[in-house]
């Protein structure tokens, strides 16, 4: 039994590209062999001229007829090890009518042309030229020629079912018609006096003597195992392709999916891809079982309930749903456009439809996508940065949170939707997200009771939100460059104030990039508002709160600075070390970058992590590096992305702690 | 002037020998790949890489390029193609075939061949991405296997060259 690269499904294996390429060695020669690198031998056939392009083709076409009719007569290849082309006869009808004037016109097809190409005819290169070409205008046609491309498609049929012959008995009338094709062509060339010097010859009686055995033999084999097929073959054929016919045997992605959702019983979703494929990704729900061993898994569940086969695409669903339809199962079904279609129609975000979509269907796509990829999303820590980022999701984020790039996207028109850079002016001239502001972090800092960088008291940060024109009820969107603690920073500013709709665009400013989102280099049209000014909050501490805090029995204080100056072998400060019983998480800790983009880990990695250092959610945690600034993001994820309830804000931090002599210090 | 003869091109080959050696070749891609032939699918592919490179964002979005993702010639018909063209070579120059020139007839303009050639060119290549195929991929290989729409193509190429000979029959004219 001859396994192919088709039916192992590895067709796209650097082991298949190299025998695709020895075939077309094999291919290239017989048709130079031929004569086929001339272009005025090929366009022979069209003027009666130089018949040769008919007797090598049909030669060839009985040739790989016979011997594939002979491979599975003798039970050397099964069906399913190859890729039939469905019968698509709009376009099979108006494709070959066009191909035909091209072909006359340029003397040339595709695979001559190469041939041609390679012996060195300059007009098969510009053939060739012009075959790309009009490539190219089908692909950008293909909008409007959509509804011709699949007019017409009955699926794979074969020309003597549609005639109501065997295989054996059409393949026998094929070779009787091109050998009388062939006397023909050799008499007709012969009174035209080129050519035609197999007109009456020992050679043309001789093969057309072994083609009609051949013929012959294979009618024969096919008579002698006749008795083998199911007597009911014919009937339920008809019934199968009626069934096709009416679509019946298709379940469309959409209904699918929502069925899954409902976890309806009874109803079994079959992956029938190599388990490695099915291990990498699947539909949520889905069972993996090869198609080898789909009728002895699915023994049981004939007739029962609904089984709904998937592959990439649609040809091997196709064949193993026929198989078990003649087998007798009538409920199974296989996907419309296989996983490629799924992922296209059900788990691609909202914001990468090309067509408008309503509230209703974004909300279905929303709740698609958080069903079938919530829980069983690949990891993106060590994919590739374009795979893990290409798509980002649109949710609606929960506020104080982090904002996906596709949300904003859609968001951006929004008087409310705010957004401020907290990148290098000079990088936002050059380019930055339509509608934003620029502004540093250290706006927000400064000398606060003696202690520099301090975060401002609220009165000096509602001013700044005044002249920025940002009101309490607006949503704040902060977008960093590469260090998303420069974003968290500015989101303390708006903690202080009180304002919880801030966010941070995850990902930041190169992400948004990475995404090819709108930038512009405009200004923004701002108007002054009235920020009202808070009362101080409650989670920035000093130290004497700390020194109350270490009194108390249930409180972590985490010191985020790099380890080196959390063990004392750097000192930037008066002295180096660490507040006694500090743990040290270092920010960085918390972020993965995938080339320029700079990402917060998952949340599930960050979750774990933070549950072992500290495992209540309702325990004390102070956070502190050296100024605030690094602590800022270690406070958003534990506050913000956690939900710990009790974070406390060291801003001083160990610039203050060193310089105060008083203070103890462990190393 | 026996040199010279034996130094010029050599013979063609039994065109029904060579049909039968092109059809145990399609036989052996059914056998081994298990699929048949094909050239167009690789030129397609070969044109998406470099209108890939010329403009990568519009083909990336375009429904019909866009399909076959970021690498458009990690194909095996791409592999093939280039097959074909290194077999052709290899015969052609064994068999002192190989000559650089514009086929056409003695009185036919250079020009007007290398147009028809180029219109002749855009035609099939357009042709063959609706019909899935050209004469390898849907007359050769579909016909072998008796699928109908295969052999319904191969029967309208043939109406359609056959409709368009006349038209075009003076760049062969010598």
């Amino acid at each position: 039994m001859i396994s192919t690269f088709f039916g192992l499904d590895a067709l796209s294996s650097s082991a298949a590209m190299a025998a695709a390429f020895l075939i077309g060695l094999a291919f290239g020669f017989s048709l130079e062999q031929a004569g086929f690198g001339s272009s005025r031998r090929l366009a022979g056939i069209f003027y009666f001229r130089d018949m040769a392009v008919l007797k090598v083709m049909f030669t060839a076409v009985l040739v790989a007829m016979l011997g594939l009719q002979y491979a599975s007569g003798l039970g050397l290849i099964k069906e399913d090890q190859l890729f039939f082309m469905p019968s698509i006869y709009g376009p099979q009808i108006v494709g070959g009518l066009i191909f035909g004037v091209g072909f006359v016109m340029g003397a040339w097809c595709p695979g001559t042309a190469a041939v041609g190409l390679a012996s060195g005819r300059m007009d098969a290169l510009v053939f060739l030229a012009g075959a790309g070409l009009g490539s190219v205008f089908f692909n950008e046609l293909f909008g409007v020629l959509k509804g011709l491309y699949t007019w017409g498609d009955r699926g794979v049929r074969f020309a003597w079912q549609d005639l109501g012959m065997s295989a054996a008995g059409f393949g026998f009338l094929l070779v009787v018609v091109a050998l009388v094709l062939f006397w023909g062509a050799e008499y007709l060339e012969k009174r035209r006096t080129v050519g035609g010097e197999y007109w009456r010859s020992p050679f043309l009686r001789s093969f057309s003597a072994v083609m009609i055995l051949l013929a012959l033999g294979l009618m024969a084999m096919e008579g002698r195992v006749a008795g083998d097929r199911p007597a009911g073959l014919q009937i339920s054929t008809s019934a199968l392709l009626a069934e096709i016919e009416s679509a019946k045997d298709h379940m469309e992605p959409e209904e699918l999916a929502d069925r899954l959702m409902r976890g309806e019983p009874g109803l079994l979703a079959v992956d029938i891809r190599p388990a490695e494929e099915y291990a990498e990704f699947h539909i949520r729900g889905a069972v993996n079982i090869s198609m080898a061993d789909l009728p002895e898994a699915l023994a049981g569940r004939e007739n029962k309930g609904i089984i709904v086969l998937y592959s990439n695409g649609m040809t091997h669903p196709a064949q193993a749903r026929d198989a078990l339809f003649r087998m007798g199962f009538t409920n199974v079904y296989m996907l419309t456009d296989g996983l490629v279609g799924f992922i296209d129609r059900i788990l691609k975000p909202a914001s990468l439809w090309t067509e408008p979509l309503s509230a209703e269907q974004r909300a279905r796509i929303n709740s698609w996508r958080q069903y079938f990829l919530g829980s069983e999303k690949p990891q993106p820590a060590q994919a590739e940065p374009e795979e893990s980022l290409a798509v980002s999701q649109p949710f609606p984020p929960k506020w104080p949170g982090l904002v996906e790039p596709a949300w904003l996207a859609e968001n951006l028109g929004n008087r409310e939707v705010r957004v401020i850079e907290v990148r290098a002016q000079a990088q936002y001239n050059s380019g930055h997200i339509p509608g934003s502001v620029c502004v540093s972090h250290d706006n927000f800092r400064g000398v606060v009771g003696g202690v520099s960088s301090m975060l401002q008291p609220p009165e000096l940060l509602a001013g700044h939100m005044s002249l920025m024109g940002i009101r309490p009820t607006d949503r704040v969107i902060l977008v960093s460059d590469d260090k998303p603690h420069d974003a968290t920073l500015v989101a303390m500013a708006f903690a202080r104030l009180g304002h919880a709709r801030f966010g941070i665009l995850n990902g930041g400013f190169p992400r948004w990039v990475h995404e090819k989102r709108p930038v512009t280099t405009e200004l923004p049209q701002v108007e002054k508002s009235q920020y009202p000014v808070p009362s101080p909050d409650v989670f920035t501490v000093m130290h004497k709160e700390i020194m109350e805090v270490l009194k108390a029995a249930d409180h972590v204080i985490l010191d985020v600075r790099p380890t080196e100056y959390y063990t004392g072998e750097k000192v930037d400060e008066a002295r180096g070390g660490h507040i006694p019983g500090a743990k040290s998480r270092p920010y960085t800790e918390d972020l993965s970058k995938y080339g320029k983009v700079t990402l917060l880990k998952p949340p599930e990695e960050l979750s774990n992590a933070y549950t072992s250092l500290v495992p209540n959610k309702q325990t004390t945690v102070i956070i502190h590096c050296r100024t605030g600034h690094q602590a800022s993001q270690t406070f958003f994820v534990m506050r913000y992305l956690l939900g710990y309830e009790r974070v406390l804000w060291y801003d001083a931090g160990w610039s203050e702690w060193a310089s105060r002599s008083e203070l103890p210090v462990e190393k | 002037m026996i040199m010279k003869e034996s130094m010029g091109p050599k013979p063609y080959m039994n065109p029904y020998l060579a049909g039968v050696i092109l059809g145990l070749t399609l036989l052996a891609s059914y056998l081994v790949l298990g699929a048949g032939l094909g050239a167009s699918g690789g030129i397609a592919r070969i044109a998406a890489y470099l209108e890939g490179g010329l403009a990568p964002s519009h083909v990336g979005s375009s429904e019909y390029f866009g399909a076959w993702g970021k690498e458009p010639l990690n194909y095996y018909l791409v592999f093939m193609f280039l097959g074909v063209f290194a077999g052709g070579l290899i015969s052609a120059v064994l068999s002192r075939r190989f000559k650089f020139q514009v086929e056409r007839g003695l009185k036919a303009p250079r020009p007007f061949r290398l147009v028809l050639a180029l219109a002749g060119g855009v035609l099939a290549g357009f042709a063959s991405r609706l019909a899935q195929g050209c004469t390898s991929g849907q007359a050769l290989s579909g016909s072998a296997m008796l699928l109908s729409g295969s052999l319904v193509f191969l029967i309208c190429v043939f109406a359609g060259g056959y409709a368009a000979a006349w038209f075009v029959r003076r760049q062969w004219h010598d």
